[in-house]
């Protein structure tokens, strides 16, 4: 999967957004909050380009302690949310 | 041809007209925003008198609201927008690409052209100099300004009008489109503009933010404080500007995220009575 154009991270008040910023998401209406390690992975995803949930949990499991089980179990979980708000496409 | 220079928030920008038409005798609204002539402009926009060709025109974003739409796209390497009301086009605006110079197409020097080309060249123009050009209406009440945001038909100015009715003291600043800018010292200000939607208030007055309040229309009247990135949100949807143009949004996150940050913003769930203005004042005002 790949995230969609014109989705920016912002940092808002001291804490992380995502914020649609180009011509085709100005409209978006609304903005995804994340939490650290979200930001981690999104600049990781916006870096691969074509990304997979496997290449994420890597990520992962690099920059903390988690084992790979959770890892792959949390960033399934959270690229099943940014599809539904619509951020990533296939 | 002859320039007219004018100033809102501190900001000149200057408007050149060709030929002999008497296009001045319209442009009262700016009046009271005329100053002296001065090298030190955000932008210049020339009355043109000749049509824009539109071959190669490459649209961007459409944006709607209340029977207006702006089409905003580009000719080349150069920005250009299209001005409609009630889907009947008005004027074509062709802009530099740092937008410091534009042309306005707009037929027989129509007003409706001629101020959606300003107030989109001062967005643009100013997007990299703390400053916002908003959707709100604002009142004054002892020496500090409050705006009201929300969506097209909230009720903006009816909260207005009812500080004015209500609230004595209260001054109406402008009923839709001031301008906010953040100065040197962090003090947060707002200004009347020549711009004012339906309302006929343009007025050359400046006051310090006293604060910002959403409203959403609600069976009661209830008042909370923003969560900030509820503020940012707000402010996003209320400050014109081509977010989509990373140059530009970049200025615009700035400003937005300094007055999300600093400004008091509050949410106001109200119907559209005395006890709403009561309620938001006794709150809003410290």
């Amino acid at each position: 999967m790949k995230l969609k154009n014109g989705f920016v991270l912002r940092e808002v008040c001291g804490e992380k957004v995502i914020v649609g910023e180009g011509a085709e998401t100005v409209n978006f209406g609304k903005l995804i909050s994340l939490n650290e390690t979200a930001a981690v992975l999104w600049n990781k995803a916006l870096e691969l380009g074509n990304f997979t949930v496997e290449q994420l949990a890597d990520a992962l499991t690099e920059e903390y302690e988690v084992n790979r089980e959770q890892a792959l179990s949390d960033v399934k979980k959270l690229t099943e949310g940014w599809q539904e708000a619509g951020l990533v496409e296939s | 041809m002859k320039e007219i220079y004018y100033k809102v928030a501190g900001h000149v920008f200057a408007l050149e007209t060709v030929g002999n038409e008497s296009i001045e005798l319209d442009l009262w609204q700016y009046e009271p925003f005329v100053t002296d002539p001065t090298d030190d402009v955000v932008f210049r926009l020339k009355l043109s008198s000749t049509p824009i060709d539109m071959d190669n025109f490459n649209m961007e974003v459409v944006q709607e609201d209340e029977g207006q739409s702006i089409n905003a796209g580009h000719i080349d390497e150069h920005p250009c927008f299209q001005f409609f009301l009630h889907g009947k086009l008005k004027g074509v605006l062709l802009c530099s690409k740092d937008y410091q110079q534009g042309e306005i197409y707009a037929e027989d020097c129509n007003l409706f052209g001629v101020n959606n080309a300003l107030m989109v060249m001062y967005a643009l123009a100013t997007s990299n100099k703390l400053t916002a050009l908003f959707h709100s209406s604002v009142v004054s009440y002892r020496d500090r300004a409050y705006m009201f945001l929300g969506p097209s038909g909230t009720g903006k100015s009816t909260h207005s009008k009812l500080w004015l009715q209500y609230i004595e003291g209260t001054e109406l600043v402008n009923d839709d489109n001031p301008v906010v800018r953040i100065l040197n010292d962090g003090t947060i200000w707002v200004y009347g503009s020549p711009w004012s939607g339906k309302t006929h208030c343009y007025r050359n007055v400046s006051y310090p933010l006293g604060a910002i309040v959403l409203l959403a229309q609600a069976p009661a009247n209830i008042i909370r404080r923003l969560k900030p990135i509820e503020a940012y949100a707000a402010l996003m949807m209320s400050i014109s500007g081509k977010r989509w143009d990373s140059r530009l949004a970049e200025g615009l996150h700035e400003t937005e995220n300094l007055i999300a940050t600093h400004a008091p913003m509050w949410h106001l769930d109200c119907l559209p009575d005395e006890e709403a203005a009561r309620v938001c004042c006794e709150t809003v005002v410290s």
